[in-house]
């Protein structure tokens, strides 16, 4: 039973039709790519199914639940995470912060914060310490008290995964994680990312235009083109697709 | 490990108990070493500190520009008042028949405050859950509207005074003295409320508030709840503004909604701002100085609100993050509070 | 009937104060996505001006149409350079500095032309010149029109032709427009962007001015904080409208003075200034893009 299940999703806005009938799923434990050029749909379907815009017609099930249109902060508790294609760190605060922000639990401010006792110092300690771990595990760790907006642009990207990490999902969506990097900076993402499949249980899908970052990562690649998917299968297929070679004729032809 | 935390625990008691006695020695004493004067301008320094740093809450910490403040604040003033002169008078005269009179009013006056507080909280749950719905220009000019709805309907009240004020007379009980100026009192209020709000805002919790202003998609997509994050501190703030127009209402024994319209919302969003939006510190530093300065320079008169929007002005086109920025003084760190300063990579 | 009829015209009339007002907010948010807080002062410098110049000119014993003409084209040029001053001062630094600081520097203007009024002109109100001899104009039945009525009415009607002709017929206007709707892509098709926001500041600064030459006509107490209100309530008109829509800003402004006079004189003047708040709050919570604007969607 696929973890993630989309049927026949279709979202418009206004007279513009950004998705179309799209039939999209991730089995548990999977590492999937959704490419496709500009404009093709692939980050208009991870606001549908993180909640930021609701479906016009189509079915968004995770676990075998209806999520279509439930609110960003209640997807993040049925265990969906997210990066975002420009970073929305919270810039101001620290790495430690950003992560701290995001670990759950830490969520209501209330009454025991005020009062301060034995119980609170404990928790407050214990999120520190997952805070600094997670931090840790993605290389981060000298960084941890410096302000995310300083931080250089690929600890900035790294600085984002950990805090999706936080929120122990178990679907992880990252919307072009490579975007403005360079070559060495891309190869040290993809093992990063090949690795959190294996260390952290997550499944994640990717959404890339770089049909060679993908390739040799995920078991397989989905492409949209205006809205529709066009192709689908394991990347030595998708690659050799003409349908999907003539998308992307005039950009990304060459790397295909 | 754990014999050093209690002894630090002890520490705050003994340092809590100290500043206690050193507040009731300045209430009884104070008065006799300055004149009536002075206390008066402490005593607005004290109340215009908790509305700062009532407000920074919402502006500072949540990042949601609201501008109505003063409305809570009358809500508080009003409420508190009226309790106080309708029902408060009679339990005071009750009280001081059988404590010794200083207990006796010590053992009043939370009552209207905690009242006056707790209206105004809900006055902010009725005006947040709407208002906060809107973004930026529209919250702000929703949050003056709906200050400015209050005063007007407070001012159609008769029983409250209307267009005359109010003043803290009870006629049926014309012997009780419901005004409270107490110095000591009233800063202990103060400095407690500021530590409630810091320590609601400088915990792992509290980030919630920080994330909300820094970027509300990515707060909501590691499960933040924003707008209700949004309304609580709306109604933390509103309760705090609440309360120091009850400390005002009952220090000055008369109160009258001008001294509630927006022009006083503009000031203390003025404190705020000048102090650095996200800085309890400089919300407490602002509020003081730029209340006492006025009157240290008396010969400005007229002048002080010239040069208060031409220091708005200036600042925010030269240093807009205001005097601290979100920066605070250590001193966070003694009380416990702890607030991490983040720092620039290396 | 007639009261009614009366009370119309009234709510007409300062339906059009305060559309001549709200016009400068909806232009300047146009362009600038900046609530100009200071605009309702720039009016209270229109009146004073006036009260001033016609002083000066000899006028305020002497009604004469044309002693109010000179004394409209005074105020309304003392203001546009007002206005332009704001603007360059105040302003144009910010530019690019997000919604927050212009808003607070607004706010700054705004407390500093109401406190160097009270410095300036003195605090206590003065009392505007009658330009005009207040006679009747017209009769119908019970309904009166005095003659400084209609003229409110009539210049208000032509500087609103004036500003729809300068705004659709106009390169100017075409110009602003487009700063409006993108100004980024504006400033690429060559518009000077910064000279058509000096210039949006200008022609909303001549509006609020006429508008508090014609309330010194029909309303002579004026005073320092006299923008306060009116300043507030235009607003209102032009989110009503929806704002940055500058036809909105007129019709807004009808409705909304329209809706007061009425209220206030058949249920409570007591509330009469809050009518205004009211109408805010309710249309920020079901109909925020007011009643001609449009919705913008942000890009996630």
């Amino acid at each position: 039973m696929p973890l993630l299940e989309i049927h026949g999703l279709t979202v418009r806005f206004g007279g513009l039709t950004a998705v179309s009938s799209l039939d999209f799923s991730v089995e548990a434990g999977a590492l999937v790519a959704l490419i496709g050029p500009n404009g093709a749909g692939k980050t208009t379907a991870f606001n549908v199914i993180t909640g930021i815009y609701a479906p016009s017609s189509g079915s968004v099930r995770f676990d075998h639940q209806e999520i279509g249109g439930v609110s960003p902060h209640r997807i993040c508790t049925h265990g969906i995470a997210r990066t975002f294609q420009n970073i929305r760190l919270f810039r101001s605060l620290s790495a430690l912060d950003n992560v701290r922000a995001a670990l759950s639990g830490a969520r209501r401010s209330g009454l025991l914060d005020v009062v301060r006792g034995p119980a609170w110092t404990a928790r407050e300690q214990a999120l520190e310490e997952r805070a600094r771990q997670l931090l840790t595990r993605l290389g981060l760790e000298r960084l941890a008290d410096a302000k995310a907006d300083s931080l250089p642009y690929g600890e900035q990207r790294r600085l984002e995964i950990a805090r999706a990490l936080a929120t122990e999902p178990r679907l992880l969506l990252l919307d072009e994680p490579a975007a403005g990097m360079n070559p060495s900076e891309k190869e040290a993402l993809r093992s990063l990312v090949a690795r959190l499949r294996q260390e952290f249980g997550v499944s994640i899908v990717l959404i890339d235009h770089d049909v060679a970052f993908v390739m040799n990562l995920c078991d397989r690649i989905s492409v949209l083109d205006h809205g529709e998917k066009i192709a689908e299968g394991p990347p030595d297929a998708v690659r050799r697709d003409p349908k999907v070679i003539e998308a992307y004729l005039g950009s990304d032809a060459e790397s295909v | 490990m754990a014999p050093a935390r209690v002894s630090l625990m002890r520490r705050h008691w003994i340092v809590l108990a100290a500043a206690a006695a050193l507040l009731v020695g300045l209430d009884t004493g104070l008065p006799h070493v300055l004149n009536a004067y002075y206390l008066t301008i402490l005593t607005r320094i004290g109340v215009a500190v908790l509305a700062a740093v009532s407000l920074q809450l919402v502006n500072g910490f949540t990042g949601q520009f609201s501008i109505g403040h003063a409305g809570f604040m009358a809500v508080g003033a009003y409420v508190s008042a009226a309790l106080s002169v309708y029902l408060g008078a009679g339990w005071l005269v009750a009280l001081t028949a059988l404590l010794p009179a200083p207990l006796a009013r010590a053992c009043y006056f939370p009552i209207p405050l905690v009242a006056g507080g707790l209206a105004a909280a809900l006055a902010g749950l009725a005006v947040g859950i709407p208002a906060l719905r809107l973004r930026g220009d529209y919250l702000a000019i929703a949050t003056l509207g709906f200050g400015e709805i209050i005063r007007i309907a407070i001012l159609n009240v008769d029983a409250v005074g209307g267009a005359r004020g109010f003043s803290l007379t009870s006629a049926a009980q014309p012997a009780a003295d419901l005004r409270y100026d107490g110095l000591g009192a009233i800063y202990a209020v103060v400095a407690l409320s500021v530590l409630v709000i810091a320590r609601l805002v400088y915990s792992a919790g509290g980030l919630a508030f920080r994330a909300v202003r820094e970027d509300e998609t990515a707060a909501e997509s590691v499960g933040v709840a924003t707008t209700r994050v949004k309304v609580e501190a709306f109604v933390v703030s509103s309760f705090f503004a609440g309360v120091a127009g009850a400390l005002f209402a009952h220090s000055e024994g008369y109160v009258h909604t001008n001294s509630f319209a927006f022009l006083r919302s503009f000031e203390i969003v003025v404190f705020v701002v000048l102090g650095g939006l996200g800085s309890i510190s400089g919300a407490i530093l602002a509020a003081a100085v730029l209340t006492a300065a006025p009157e240290v320079l008396r010969g400005l008169g007229e002048w002080r609100m010239i040069l208060y929007s031409l220091l708005l002005i200036v600042t925010m086109i030269l240093r807009p993050q205001g005097l601290m920025g979100q920066r605070e003084f250590p001193i966070g760190r003694w009380l416990g509070t702890r607030p991490r300063q983040p720092h620039a990579a290396a | 009937m007639e009261n009614f009829l009366q009370q119309l015209l009234n709510g007409i009339t300062w339906g059009g104060i305060y559309a001549l007002i709200a016009l400068g907010y909806t232009m300047v948010y146009g362009v600038l996505k900046l609530i100009n807080f200071a605009h309702g002062d720039v009016y209270m410098v229109g009146a004073m001006t006036g009260f001033y110049v016609a002083h000066a000119l000899g006028f305020a014993g002497h009604p004469s149409m044309v002693g109010l003409l000179v004394t409209l084209v005074c105020s309304m040029a003392v203001c546009a350079l007002l206005g332009a001053l704001i603007e360059r001062v105040a302003y144009r630094p910010l530019r690019g500095a997000g919604r927050l600081a212009p808003l607070i520097t607004a706010i700054g203007v705004s407390l500093f032309l109401e406190n160097a009024g009270q410095v300036l002109f003195g605090a206590d109100p003065k009392f505007f010149p009658p330009l005009l001899e207040s006679r009747e104009l017209v009769r119908v039945g019970a309904l009166a029109i005095s003659n400084i009525q209609g003229v409110v009415l009539a210049t208000t009607l032509v500087l609103m032709a004036g500003l729809e002709f300068v705004v659709m017929r106009t390169r100017f206007g075409r110009a602003m427009r487009a700063v409006s709707f993108d100004a980024p892509a504006a400033a690429l098709m060559g518009v000077p962007v910064d000279r058509v926001i000096l210039g949006t500041f200008v022609l909303g600064s001549a509006l609020a001015a006429a508008a508090g030459i014609l309330v010194g006509l029909s309303n002579p107490k004026i005073d320092p904080l006299m923008g306060i209100m009116p300043g507030i309530k235009a607003f209102v008109a032009a989110v009503l409208g929806g704002i940055g829509h500058v036809p909105g800003a007129m019709v807004g402004g009808l409705l909304l003075g329209i809706v007061e006079t009425l209220v206030s004189g058949y249920l409570s003047s007591t509330y009469r200034d809050a009518i205004a708040f009211v109408v805010l709050i309710a249309i920020l919570l079901y109909r925020p893009t007011g009643l001609f604007g449009s919705a913008q969607t942000e890009k996630v």
